[in-house]
């Protein structure tokens, strides 16, 4: 193994990850997810910026803006991963990762657009997907 | 009604609010514990990073396949476990292989091109990957997207070879422990071949 794919042990970790969904399973009847939560943050902007056109949405209308468990849970897992990266010596600003870098070059711009639009068809896909 | 009267029914109906705020407040604090907890995890295990992410899609580095196999053994052995014991309800989705396939293509793309899944995006911003906030930006569109498209949706590819809400021990006409005893074996034995790979 060399240095740069050292991490804690999966197994264990992912382990723990199906424990703690089994336990807020059990506590709170949530399973993990995330993209309502995204479909709530665009009900959010559209409620704020086309009023009118967001009121004949069914799909905003039926998952409108609010914070719920996954918004939380979403903000908990920015707020985690930023503590621990920070504890451990992992935190560090990079507008783009080693591997673009290599084979695609310096930019950010084009690595920011290209981000942009993976998030848009991906997030279409989990949506069409029900995931 | 006399005036105590309306008093004791405010007080009332005060009382329970309060009771429903207090439950909501609680969620939300359950919700952010959970995802600080899940967030660490994934970020202890590296998998939060975008080389990583990729050298899974491009067969040279399975430790993310090696952490949500191990979570779904474990999460589908407890909470099948508390479900016999009737202490849980399962969430089922409906199985529409038209929204289904075509959702996941789609998915496997734009993974492929963000390079993190739009959740754990919000971790991967967390360890100061800017470009993942260009992802979330973009999965918010994403989702804009889809609900103007929505309704022309659900009338084409969210009606195609829709089979309600199944699953794999009903359609295969098994308890459900035997399912999950073969998805673990399954899974172990991948992990030994992992190993054996160097992956």
């Amino acid at each position: 193994m060399s240095k740069t794919r050292e991490g804690w042990n999966p197994y264990l970790l992912g382990g723990l990850a199906g424990l703690l969904s089994v336990w807020s399973t059990y506590y709170t009847g949530k399973f993990f997810g995330a993209s309502t939560s995204f479909v709530r943050a665009a009900a959010f902007v559209e409620d704020k910026v086309i009023p009118e056109r967001a009121a004949t949405l069914e799909y905003l209308v039926k998952n409108a803006a609010k914070m719920d468990w996954q918004m939380m849970f979403i903000i908990g897992i920015f707020i985690g991963a930023l503590l621990s990266a920070t504890l451990f010596g992992d935190f560090k600003f990079q507008a783009v990762p080693d591997m673009w870098k290599r084979h695609f070059g310096e930019s950010a711009v084009s690595r920011g657009l290209v981000a942009f639009l993976g998030g848009a068809v991906a997030m279409f896909g989990a949506r069409l997907a029900d995931g | 009604m006399d005036l105590d009267q309306i008093i004791v029914h405010l007080n009332e109906i005060l009382v329970s609010l309060k009771g429903i705020a207090n439950a909501v407040d609680l969620q939300l604090r359950f919700g952010l514990v959970t995802g600080m907890v899940f967030g660490v995890l994934l970020q202890r295990a590296k998998v939060l990073r975008y080389d990583k992410q990729l050298a899974a899609l491009r067969f040279q580095d399975f430790t993310i396949l090696k952490f949500m196999m191990s979570t779904i053994i474990v999460g589908m052995i407890g909470t099948y476990f508390l479900y016999d014991q009737g202490l849980v309800k399962l969430s089922i989705k409906p199985t529409i292989l038209g929204g289904t396939i075509t959702g996941g293509l789609l998915f496997g793309v734009g993974w492929a091109l963000l390079g993190y899944c739009p959740g754990t995006s919000m971790g991967a911003l967390g360890e100061g990957r800017t470009d993942a906030f260009w992802g979330i930006l973009g999965a918010v569109a994403g989702a804009a997207l889809y609900a103007e498209m929505f309704p022309y949706l659900q009338d084409t590819l969210l009606k195609m070879h829709d089979y309600g809400k199944i699953t794999l021990p009903q359609l295969l006409g098994v308890n459900h422990w035997i399912v999950i005893a073969g998805v673990s074996v399954i899974f172990l034995l991948s992990f030994m071949l992992m190993e054996k790979k160097g992956l």
